[in-house]
């Protein structure tokens, strides 16, 4: 019961700090919210049993992430008078309005199993090991074990898409072209 | 009473829908890339339920892989950002009209 107490005040939490981001001024405030938010994930992932899920996210997203993101907020220096708060027209919030009902009418179904039910024919069919550990490490060597096994090739392509992803951000940051760069 | 990856299921699809709202309603590109962090993190949020809903392991392994993509999107998303801003010293949608957009 207490597992599901402090699951509901995190999730809460959770969207009511991305609502207040959303409509915040200034960006550096923005970002310092979406840590928080993060750490909030961050439990909410641990109180499921995905321990491996929950240090990932505060270590990459929390830490890594959030830190390039300050840095350039920081770098830009963006003067004040050049920021803004969000604004919409009517008809965006009448849009809006709708497809939240929308959303979660179709959310009502999942909760009632129509596409939750075909998932799990879906496992029953794979019939892998049952998930919930017996001891707290127990998850990791569980993900590794898949990771390592199944998903072999995607890990690698990802390897090679962060590469080409830190040349890429170099080459578009970069302040002058090669060629016009003297040499000393 | 819901079970807890349902009760995930729910808060990642509210979570999804903050994240838009952002990026519909901001014109900075600073605060509409948070926004798609938001929603990055819902879509990860419903991996790990779904995960623990059906006893596998593949979602907690796909949401590894949605973070290293989240990661290298925001590092060339920045790189972006900052080159926009060197040469047009803005970062307002409305004021990037180079595009006739």
């Amino acid at each position: 019961m207490l597992t599901e107490i402090s699951f509901l005040i995190m999730g809460v939490f959770a969207v009511f700090l991305s609502l207040l981001l959303i409509t915040r001024k200034w960006p550096v405030t923005a970002a310092m919210l979406l840590v928080v938010v993060m750490m909030l994930i961050a439990g909410m992932y641990g109180l499921l049993g995905a321990h491996f899920s929950a240090v990932a996210q505060i270590i990459v997203y929390a830490g890594a992430i959030m830190v390039v993101f300050i840095f350039v907020i920081m770098l830009l220096n963006i003067p004040a008078k050049e920021l803004n708060y969000g604004r919409l027209t009517i008809m965006e919030i009448v849009l809006s309005v709708a497809g939240v009902v929308v959303a979660l009418v179709l959310g009502t179904k999942v909760g009632q199993g129509h596409l939750l039910s075909s998932l799990n024919i879906l496992s029953q069919s794979h019939a892998r090991a049952p998930y919930y550990p017996a001891e707290m490490n127990e998850n990791v060597k569980n993900v590794a074990a898949l990771m390592f096994t199944d998903y072999l090739w995607a890990f690698e392509l990802i390897s090679f898409l962060i590469l080409s992803s830190i040349i890429g951000a170099v080459v578009i940051a970069k302040k002058e072209k090669v060629s016009d760069v003297k040499p000393t | 009473m819901l079970s807890l990856p349902e009760l995930g299921v729910y808060f990642s699809l509210l979570l999804f829908l903050v994240g838009l709202f952002g990026v519909m309603c901001r014109k900075g590109i600073l605060l509409m890339m948070l926004s798609i962090e938001i929603m990055l993190n819902a879509a990860n949020l419903a991996f790990v339920s779904a995960s623990v809903l059906t006893n596998t392991m593949d979602g907690q392994v796909i949401m590894f892989f949605v973070m290293a993509v989240a990661a290298c999107e925001a590092g060339v998303g920045l790189a972006l950002v900052v080159s926009i801003y060197r040469a047009r010293a803005t970062v307002e949608t409305d004021d990037l009209r180079m595009l006739r957009g």
